[in-house]
């Protein structure tokens, strides 16, 4: 433990639409701890959050970590951060680290699908639906809210059948019209929701197809937590998936492993600086002492 | 007079800023202004009668909302924009509008503009044919023969061959300030950024030929000069599509790791890039606007005989000037962009992207429904794009 690299850390942070998530790794790129959680409306109170998180969880100073790369949809608004790269790298990056064979990500999170090529461990090509909620996670919180249901119930009923009813409309609203239409038919509850996540695969699927699948084939963001989903997926692309332990951390793992890869590069350049850059810095504070 | 104060890229921004500026003045003086949509109406002929030719773009910023008495909400939302402001108004300082049948929706905004306009005593729709062998060419030109009886009925002037000789070496002149303009971007950084040129391609669009010549002559002789080293980068990229008359996505990419050095877009490159070819008579005028404008609302294909054997020979033919332009600017990665529900621009997206792909250039295609507010969602595949170059 003498060696000066093995002291060095590496963050990366991630502030999604939905949930904010950051890991740390060490000079070798490996994961030594991650937290996850809910990202809210202040984003960069939430990026504060969520580092100190990972820094307590983890029994690391600030000072010990060398560089921090944020990422995702809140990216701009992680104060503390040395450099901001898209999700769409960082992700295929994450990827590459847990599945090095991987030439395909598939990954739905709160408000966006996006499906990327990998080679080499690099991001080479990649599609995103970002501009409707359909075929993100927002189109099951909308159908589980509409039967009342909470997010894993709503898959693991959904397992229950092997005759998904047909949703036809792929607007979020009128989808959820559907459904209401669907119950009010009497058609069984498992057979209705094995539909919803048919139709949430087929959009996806669609856009895998564009950029031509290749395997293997891994399967992550907070969607394909669910079993439901899952099946799905697999049934409409025809091919199994690989799904990470955590499929919500692939994006802040990439961030760290590319914090690590930049750091490196600078050193080697010799333009590398000890972070000067604090938590706390430029947001304003909500809390409740605050007022 | 208004624009005098400044002059080279300030005056450039101000007109950009104010389209109206310096046509309000030349009305007053007597002057009659002739709004045209597309690149496909001849200016050199408003030009020669002393019309001066005003370039119709829409507003980014102006929400559509008049316009949807006239139109559904499924067709291109530029034109729209542009009945939308027509009706409400802005170009109340036009004395005619010229348009020519480039697509559907452009032929029919023409139609429109006519009934539901106020304002405009003069319209003229020119029929534009969608192939470019001969036959079309010989048609295109009588469809020109009868644009220009319309148009000197108008002027109350005869189009006679000494004037348009004379006014199209003025607009050959501006194509080729127009591309000495684009050298200027070959070097690397490039000397001028691409905001500060489509400022300059929308300004010289709301001036008269001469006024725009001096103006480019004005912009290139002050870049020249500048002392600014613009920021080394390490992205080149090429726009590609149809009109993008604002310079919001041009801030946004240069926002990112990327220059944009050179286009084909109906803004930039695509009425510069060829000049009209000698004896100047209005059938070179046609030979021009129909073959020498690459537009995909002109269907270019190789021999028909063997298109079907080689769909390769095929692209080249239809692409193959993109290809010189990548090389000759250094480019490596292209930008194709569409304003939603454009089918003309849509369709040859794929085979396009297919042909950039045979040249090892990797591309990105991004839909826009012509308002700022939307490109926002495009900045982070951008972004992502830029960070897959090498």
């Amino acid at each position: 433990m003498n060696n000066p690299v093995s002291r060095l850390y590496f963050a990366g942070i991630d502030i999604g639409s939905t949930m904010s998530k950051a890991a740390i790794v060490d000079s070798y790129t490996r994961l030594l701890c991650y937290v996850v959680g809910p990202t809210g409306a202040e984003h960069r109170r939430r990026a504060n959050r969520v580092m100190e998180d990972v820094l307590a969880k983890s029994g690391i100073s600030l000072d010990e970590v060398a560089y921090i790369i944020s990422t995702g949809y809140g990216r701009v608004n992680v104060p503390f951060a040395d450099k901001q790269i898209t999700e769409l790298t960082c992700h295929a990056r994450g990827v590459s680290a847990l599945f090095p064979e991987a030439r395909t990500a598939i990954d739905i999170g709160g408000q966006d699908a996006k499906v990327l090529k990998i080679k080499n461990g690099k991001l080479v090509d990649f599609l995103t639906n970002d501009k409707c909620a359909a075929g993100t996670g927002r189109f099951l919180e909308v159908a589980a809210e509409t039967l009342g249901l909470e997010l894993n119930e709503m898959g693991r009923i959904s397992l229950l059948t092997s005759t998904p009813v047909k949703i036809n409309s792929m607007c979020t609203i009128f989808a959820q019209q559907e459904i209401i239409t669907r119950l009010s038919e009497g058609e069984p509850l498992p057979d209705i929701l094995a539909g919803v996540y048919i139709a949430i695969a087929t959009r996806v699927a669609k856009l895998a197809h564009q950029l031509k699948v290749e395997v293997p084939v891994v399967f992550t963001g907070g969607v394909a937590k669910n079993a439901g989903m899952v099946k799905a997926m697999e049934t409409v692309l025809g091919i199994p998936l690989l799904i990470p332990p955590e499929p919500l951390i692939t994006g802040c793992l990439g961030a760290a492993i590319l914090a690590r890869d930049e750091a490196f590069r600078l050193i080697q350049l010799g333009e590398f600086k000890a972070r000067k850059k604090q938590l706390g810095e430029a947001y304003i504070d909500f809390s409740e002492n605050a007022f | 007079m208004a624009i005098a104060i400044s002059r080279g890229l300030s005056a450039a921004r101000q007109i950009y800023n104010e389209r109206g500026l310096r046509v309000r003045e030349l009305r007053k003086g007597g002057k009659k202004i002739v709004g045209y949509v597309c690149i496909y109406p001849p200016v050199e002929m408003f030009t020669a009668l002393g019309l001066v030719p005003f370039r119709i773009f829409g507003d980014m910023n102006e929400p559509i909302t008049a316009a949807d008495r006239v139109s559904t909400t499924v067709v291109c939302p530029f034109l729209r924009s542009i009945i939308d402001l027509g009706i409400k108004g802005r170009f109340n300082f036009l004395d005619g509008i010229v348009g020519a049948h480039t697509c559907d929706i452009g032929a029919s905004l023409i139609i429109q503009w006519r009934d539901y306009v106020e304002d405009a005593p003069f319209t003229h729709l020119i029929d534009v044919p969608h192939t470019d062998h001969a036959a079309a060419v010989d048609y295109f030109e009588g469809q020109l023969n009868s644009f220009k009886r319309h148009l000197e009925e108008f002027a109350e002037e005869q189009l006679t061959d000494e004037k348009l000789k004379n006014s199209i070496v003025l607009h050959n002149r501006q194509r080729s300030l127009v591309r000495d303009l684009y050298e200027l971007r070959k070097e690397d950084p490039p000397l001028l950024d691409s905001v500060e040129n489509l400022e300059v391609l929308v300004a010289i669009s709301s001036l008269p030929a001469d006024e725009g010549n001096k103006l480019l002559q004005e912009v290139i002789d002050e870049v020249k000069d500048r002392k600014r080293k613009p920021p080394v980068r390490k992205a080149r990229l090429m726009i590609w599509g149809p009109v993008f008359d604002n310079t919001s996505l041009y801030r946004l990419i240069e926002s990112t790791d990327a220059h944009v050095v050179v286009d084909d877009t109906c803004v930039g490159t695509r009425a510069f890039w060829a000049d009209i070819k000698t004896p100047y008579n209005m059938h070179s005028l046609a030979q021009h606007y129909l073959v020498d404008i690459k537009c995909p609302r002109t269907y270019r294909q190789a021999e028909p005989a063997e298109t079907r054997r080689d769909y390769l020979r095929d692209l080249e033919s239809r692409f193959g000037y993109i290809k010189k332009a990548i090389t000759d600017w250094g480019v490596n990665g292209v930008i194709l962009q569409s304003v939603k529900y454009c089918d003309t621009h849509g369709y040859e997206v794929p085979n396009l992207r297919h042909y950039l792909d045979t040249l090892g250039i990797p591309s990105i295609y991004i839909e826009h429904d012509y308002s700022e507010r939307s490109l926002a969602t495009i900045k982070t595949r951008v972004e992502a794009f830029v960070e897959t170059l090498d």
